[in-house]
């Protein structure tokens, strides 16, 4: 993979800002090796959290034999273990991320959102897996914390062309059944599937204790609709050809793109998940940077 | 409905362009790869209805625009007649064009007669191609100028630009009616008469008759239905002074002697005027000059002009008035003739032993009342025969004989009085005891038809002087007694007529005696005439107290025949040694002799006849009409009348003098053509009357900004409805402007 690559997908404004912000779990999330998030698993020592009066029956490993020394009073020292996640990069592939107005496609963004994410979280040692799905996983990047997964991440992500239609739900469900540890899902997609059976993926995965973030990718002009004239839509997946005069139907259309949009924060927020609406238009730092700022601002006890 | 450019009307196929246009568009769009098709979809079907429903609307109204827009240009009118669909059908139309003397009233730049052939020549104009015009020129007769209309209307138009303004009078009915006859017979679809008048009131006395023809002639059917078109040139006039009358009110216009003419000036405006100058010239040299200090308005005064003419031979006596917008009437001229001598011969019944006896004895002072020296040199030569001697008689070497108590004479003798007098000759006809009333009666009057009334019987007693009758003592209507009407001017009621005869006027002749040609222009036009077989009515000179006839008089050919009821010398009346007796003789001697003249001061229009010698006959003569450009001359040949040479001229057109000369043996004659004072008149017709016409033809009134042709071609087929649909196609464009605006906002 050559530079060129590398500097494509990943956003060195947006890696820079958000390296000091990170990515953190806003979970308790079962990790194999120490790192930099809570693990559930007190006592193994790693780092001081509190004391507590010593009761009968308590291992005297944990005495703290100073406090006794010095005010005569019997405290157990208790340790927060600090555990290494994993987080699961599901980065929707239909034909339907292929459409872009500007400079970037949807699928072009969310592979850069993928790159930067990735980079992030292998910095902080924490593992990463890639999954890059339509209607099933058409590539994947098993999980690592290795330093040297980045080229594999990055690599794969320049490779992937999107074809086919999407069938988010099916992968959600399949991903839920794949975790075995509780970590993080973060799905990149414009979701353009039927709303209900994304919830109940969710739900899935979140019945599985996963933290899951939902990046909704929006190309501006799907947004706005600003087309003028008679315009013949060519459908990316399976809806035929329309033809119309948009500018008549822009109002109708706006409505129906944000009571979808209201339909999908809602529902993750009812799952207390992550919805992050993005529109490619914005600049990738400020997306990533200003997410992992109101994550971090989120995840403080 | 029919359509004035029918053509147009395949603009109408232009409505598939917006259906075109709208297939085409439907074809040119914009494709786009597009990834949220499921909104554009559901988006779709929301409004998929809507937008059909709004494109059809907007189809519809883009269609039905350029229907509407082929519509109005095609100018749909409501056509009264028939129907066309290529194009206006032709028209055979007759162009009536006012000529008469009242169209050269002037409004400072142009007359109406220019303004009248200007329209004339846009009704030509208006004429759909292959069309046919006929032009008349209508005063009181309807002058032909092209008679059947014709296809050349290059021709038409050229004929009414030079079109040439008369001095006639006006009555239209002639000429509507001969427009009627013109397109009687014509094979043409549709028929049309344009009149362009100035509306004069004068020329409209047969409004009934013209209402009628016209309203018969648009109520008729398909080819028999004329359509007729008014055009008033006329704009309102406040001012106008005309010289109304011009007589010789001495009678006779002998050599060097004081002539005194009589000019009337009427004022035909509505502002009083002020000291008007008229001017009498005598053969273009001013010769007298009399200012009137005031007319009101209507009103009319009478000047004396008096002069002497130097000359023997004709004069153009012309009396003048300051010019006005109408300078037609502000001259009027009469032809003179200086005599030397006039010669009468005396026919003496009853000459008595002494010549105090004889019945002429009055007469003779009275033709020549001055001392006997002086009488070789007075201008009246009087010469007295006896009955007996009428047989050898040449009654051509007198101007006037005078039966005084004549009892009867020879049947050859009764026809040569007769021929005399028709060839211009006067008669003057005393009665008295010893006249053979049956013989004047019967062969005389009845036979001859040369006496204007018989003799009844006689009634009074001339041998008492208890009952007498006196003549009338005012309304004297007459030119001979006119004079008497001035109180200054002495009497006529002293005189006593102890015994007088009845004289029962005759009836007037019918026309049987005019010849063929005359009798239809006489028809209803009246035109004046002075032929020479025309026979004026007997009419009464002067009546008796009783109101009985005292003097009677009747024109006959070119001569006139003067009749008293009573004796010449005092037997039977005391008239004779009257102060009247002498102006009264005189006067009616002037008339006698003035007839040989009549002929000489002719009504404009009329026809002019001159009996002339034998030796002119066959000769052509050259007759220079007044006004008339230099080169431009007519030529007429004498040819013989009722066995008389006879010169007849009937082109007179304008007022003025008509000089005709004969190069072999060298003869110049000269008649004057007077206007006829109704033309003075500038009372135009009533607004009601002309809102009546309105309902037999179309009526407009002629300013400057006139298109006639829009208003001809408007009349031709009833109302235009283009305008109307042409707003109503602005509206639906503004409303699909609207309604586009509407229907594209986002939704």
């Amino acid at each position: 993979m050559d530079a060129a690559t590398l500097a494509t997908l990943l956003d060195p404004v947006a890696i820079s800002r958000a390296e000091t912000l990170g990515m953190h779990a806003r979970y308790l999330v079962e990790g194999y090796m120490a790192g930099e998030h809570k693990s559930p698993y007190h006592g193994f020592a790693i780092e001081f959290a509190q004391h507590r009066e010593y009761a009968p029956g308590d291992d005297l490993r944990y005495l703290d034999w100073k406090v006794l020394g010095r005010t005569d009073r019997y405290y157990i020292k208790q340790f927060e273990q600090e555990t290494n996640y994993v987080a699961h990069i599901l980065l929707d592939g239909s034909e339907s991320m292929k459409y872009g107005s500007g400079q970037w496609t949807k699928f072009a963004y969310g592979k850069m959102l993928a790159a930067c994410l990735s980079y992030l979280i292998l910095h902080q040692r924490d593992a990463v897996a890639l999954d890059i799905f339509d209607t099933e996983t058409r590539d994947y990047v098993p999980r690592s914390n290795s330093h040297a997964m980045i080229h594999k991440v990055l690599a794969t992500l320049a490779a992937f062309e999107p074809a086919r239609q999407t069938n988010i739900a099916a992968i959600l469900h399949d991903m839920a059944r794949q975790i075995r540890r509780r970590g993080i899902v973060i799905i990149i997609s414009d979701l353009f599937d039927e709303e209900e059976k994304i919830f109940e993926g969710i739900q899935h995965l979140r019945f599985g204790g996963s933290e899951v973030v939902v990046f909704h990718l929006m190309d501006p002009a799907e947004l706005e609709f600003k087309f003028n004239g008679l315009v013949e839509f060519v459908g990316l997946e399976a809806i035929p050809n329309i033809l119309t005069r948009p500018q008549e139907i822009r109002a109708s259309y706006q409505a129906e793109v944000e009571r979808f949009r209201s339909t999908l924060r809602s529902g993750c927020e009812k799952n207390h998940v992550h919805f992050v609406p993005v529109n490619t238009a914005q600049p990738l730092h400020e997306v990533l940077s200003g997410y992992l700022a109101y994550r971090l601002k989120t995840s403080v006890k | 409905m029919s359509f004035l450019n029918p053509f147009m009307l395949f603009g109408a196929g232009a409505i598939a362009v917006p259906i075109i246009i709208h297939l085409l568009n439907r074809r040119r769009f914009q494709r786009v790869v597009w990834a949220a098709m499921r909104f554009v979809k559901v988006s779709t079907e929301k409004n998929q209805r809507r937008m059909l429903v709004e494109d059809m609307i907007l189809l519809a109204l883009r269609c039905l625009m350029l229907a509407l827009l082929a519509l109005a240009v095609s100018r749909p009118a409501l056509r009264t007649s028939t129907h066309d669909v290529f194009g206006q059908s032709k028209v055979t139309a007759v162009i009536v064009l006012d000529n008469s003397a009242s169209m050269g009233v002037s409004d400072g730049v142009q007359t109406r007669f220019d303004k009248a052939r200007k329209v004339a020549e846009q009704a030509v104009d208006a004429l759909p191609s292959g069309s046919a015009a006929a032009v008349i020129l209508a005063s009181d007769v309807a002058k032909e100028v092209i008679k059947e209309p014709t296809h050349d209307l290059n021709l038409a138009r050229k004929t009414v630009r030079e079109a040439a303004l008369s001095d006639r009078a006006t009555d239209l009915f002639p000429s509507i009616e001969k427009a009627l006859e013109t397109l009687k017979g014509r094979s043409a679809i549709r028929k049309e008469i344009y009149l362009i008048t100035d509306g004069q009131l004068a020329g409209w006395r047969q409004l009934g008759d013209i209402q009628k023809t016209l309203k018969a002639a648009k109520e008729q059917t398909g080819e028999h239905q004329v359509s007729a078109h008014l055009v008033f040139v006329s704009d309102t006039e406040e001012r106008n002074l005309g010289v109304s009358g011009l007589v010789l009110s001495s009678g006779l216009a002998p050599l060097n002697r004081p002539l005194r003419f009589e000019a009337q000036v009427a004022n035909y405006g509505k502002q009083e005027t002020k000291d008007t100058r008229v001017t009498l010239l005598v053969d273009g040299t001013s010769a007298d000059e009399v200012v009137i200090p005031s007319i009101p308005p209507g009103g009319t005064r009478s000047v004396p002009l008096n002069t002497r003419l130097k000359t023997e031979g004709w004069h153009n006596i012309t009396v003048r008035i300051p010019t006005d917008r109408f300078p037609g009437d502000d001259t009027r001229t009469l032809a003179v003739r200086a005599i030397r001598e006039i010669r009468v011969l005396m026919v003496d019944g009853e000459p008595g032993s002494e010549p105090r006896e004889a019945e002429t004895f009055f007469l003779g002072h009275a033709f020549v009342p001055v001392a006997a020296e002086e009488a070789q040199q007075y201008y009246i030569k009087t010469s007295t025969i006896t009955p007996a001697e009428l047989g050898g008689t040449r009654f051509d070497d007198f101007d006037t004989v005078v039966l005084a108590n004549v009892p009867d004479f020879t049947a050859d003798s009764a026809m040569a009085l007769e021929n005399f007098v028709k060839r211009g000759g006067g008669l003057l006809i005393f009665p008295g005891a010893k006249i053979n009333a049956p013989f004047y009666n019967q062969q005389l009057a009845n036979t001859r038809k040369l006496l204007p009334a018989t003799y009844g019987e006689p009634r009074g007693d001339a041998a008492q002087d208890e009952k007498f009758l006196t003549l009338q003592t005012k309304g004297y209507d007459h030119p001979i007694v006119a004079l008497w009407n001035d109180n200054a001017a002495g009497t006529l009621a002293s005189a006593r007529f102890f015994r007088t005869f009845d004289l029962n006027l005759l009836a007037a002749p019918n026309a049987d005696g005019v010849e063929k040609n005359e009798k239809t222009n006489t028809k209803k036009a009246s035109t004046p005439t002075n032929t020479v077989a025309n026979l004026a009515a007997p009419k009464a000179i002067l009546r008796f107290s009783d109101g009985s006839v005292a003097m009677a008089e009747r024109a006959l050919g070119l001569g006139r025949v003067v009749m008293f009821a009573s004796s010449a010398d005092t037997a039977w009346n005391d008239l004779a040694v009257r102060p009247a007796f002498v102006p009264l003789l005189h006067r009616t001697l002037g008339t006698l002799i003035q007839r040989h003249d009549d002929g000489a001061n002719v009504r404009v229009g009329a026809q002019f006849a001159r009996r002339l010698t034998a030796d002119l006959l066959h000769k052509d003569a050259v007759v220079m009409a007044p006004g008339a450009a230099a080169g431009t001359r007519d030529m007429r040949r004498v040819e013989l009348v009722n066995n008389t040479p006879v010169l007849i001229y009937e082109a007179t057109d304008k007022a003025g003098i008509y000089e005709i000369s004969i190069a072999e043996p060298a003869t110049v004659l000269k008649f004057a053509a007077q206007p006829d004072p109704s033309e003075s008149s500038l009372a135009e017709l009533p607004g009601e009357e002309v809102s009546a016409l309105g309902q037999v033809a179309a009526v407009q009134r002629w300013n400057p900004t006139l298109n006639l042709r829009e208003w001809v071609e408007k009349a031709r087929v009833g109302a235009e409805y283009w305008l109307p649909i042409l707003i109503l196609v602005l509206a639906l464009a503004a409303l699909e402007t609207f309604l586009a605006q509407y229907f594209s906002r986002s939704k």
